[in-house]
């Protein structure tokens, strides 16, 4: 679809959509990886790995809303 | 010397409190600035809101990075 | 409760807390279950079949009084939140999605009526049965529409990215569609109810303590500033209950758009 092609209301909605979809997926990343790094600790008696993977997750959504949303 | 005032309570929710205050004022910067974009040029839609998603994105991690902040140097 | 307090009760303002601000006792003493977010609960369903029964019971082609108020809401709904969502389906989801909006919007303005004064969405419950039907649709709705597979598929596996980079982006789209996702739909509601309770009643105590129970001259202008703060944010929270109505509904026809044609 060409950029002349599109109607507004598709734009509108696409921005809406991923406005609003944003935050779920930074909470969503940061909880999956975090989450998983809270556990390695507990199972490695570690605490290196909770940080971590809470930065992980957070990089990986804003790449994964970057590819979706971002071109 | 009577107490005037007290707080009682956890001191990670007044941290999170001055942590939002940042994040609260870029995303309201990024999506006035947008919209006022859009509206002077609006053949320029695609690439403002591009950029408009992306600086949204970074500041929202900010946010949630002050929501997990307390979790995290408790566990250092 | 510290010395001082007990040395002078009468001496301190104490700041509602939210313990005896929503956790209210029964209204009939042995019925457990009916409170008073119940009672409203009920009252605004009520209210609300009320007002459209009376407007659309007996239509007519030129618009009078109550017809008229319920068909600018209903030109509401379906302009801001049915059309930009699901398009040429926008009319059969109306009745949803003007319930939903009204139904809502009543919970919410009870917490500005006089004598009512408790927004029932301050009760989590409210927003999580509401959030969890919507919830429910939207699944069944994707399957339907899109095949089992080819939901889940659409869902975690969006096109256009590096084949190795799935295995770690996956869990992220699983978890923000399916739980994330209607978690943030309740709470949002539930959370700005809450806080906009606390923040009238804290506001409103300011003034009855400071102007009725202990007038001094010292406290008389905290008191003055707190009935003005009061009278402030009863409309600023009339604002933002109209807003969380229409915000709650306007996710649930982007939920109910988004599992009726998959996302590209």
């Amino acid at each position: 679809m060409s950029e002349q092609e599109r109607r507004p209301e598709d734009d509108g909605q696409d921005f809406a959509s991923a406005a609003w979809s944003i935050p779920s997926y930074l909470l969503a990343g940061m909880a999956i990886y975090g989450g998983g790094g809270w556990l390695l600790d507990r199972w490695l008696d570690t605490s290196a790995f909770f940080p971590i993977g809470i930065v992980l997750g957070i990089v990986l959504s804003v790449y994964l809303v970057y590819r979706k949303y971002g071109r | 010397m009577s107490v005037l005032a007290e707080v009682s309570g956890n001191v990670t929710a007044i941290g999170y409190g001055l942590a939002a205050i940042g994040p609260g004022i870029g995303v309201g910067i990024i999506f006035g600035q947008g919209v006022q974009a859009i509206a002077r040029q609006p053949e320029a839609y695609g690439l403002i809101r591009q950029n408009m998603l992306l600086g949204f994105v970074l500041t929202e991690a900010l946010a949630l990075l002050g929501l997990v902040a307390p979790f995290i140097f408790q566990a250092i | 409760m510290n010395a001082l307090t007990v040395l002078n009760p009468q001496d301190q303002f104490k700041a509602p807390t939210p313990d005896e601000l929503f956790n209210l006792p029964p209204i009939i003493p042995g019925v457990d279950w009916f409170t008073k977010p119940v009672l409203l609960a009920l009252l605004s369903a009520v209210i609300v079949i009320g007002f459209f029964w009376a407007a659309f019971a007996s239509p007519k082609i030129v618009p009078r009084g109550v017809q008229n108020a319920a068909e600018v809401g209903y030109m509401f709904v379906r302009d801001q939140v049915a059309r930009p969502f699901l398009g040429k389906d926008a009319d059969r989801w109306m009745g949803l999605l003007l319930s939903l909006f009204f139904l809502v919007f009543a919970w919410n303005i009870m917490g500005v009526i006089p004598f009512a004064q408790f927004p029932v969405a301050s009760h989590i419950a409210f927003p999580a049965v509401l959030a969890i039907s919507i919830y429910v649709l939207k699944v069944y709705l994707g399957v339907r529409h899109q095949g089992p597979i080819g939901y889940f598929k659409n869902m975690m596996f969006p096109p256009g990215l590096p084949k190795p980079i799935y295995i770690l982006l996956s869990p992220i789209e699983f978890l923000s569609n399916l739980i994330i996702a209607p978690f943030t739909h309740a709470v949002r509601l539930f959370a700005n109810m809450f806080a906009g309770h606390m923040l009238l009643a804290f506001f409103s105590m300011v003034g009855f303590w400071f102007l009725f129970e202990h007038l001094t001259p010292l406290g008389a202008p905290i008191g003055v500033i707190g009935v003005v703060m009061t009278i402030i944010f009863t409309a600023f929270e009339m604002f933002i209950q109209f807003l969380q109505a229409f915000l709650f509904a306007m996710l649930a026809s982007m939920y109910i758009g988004g599992s009726l044609h998959a996302e590209h």
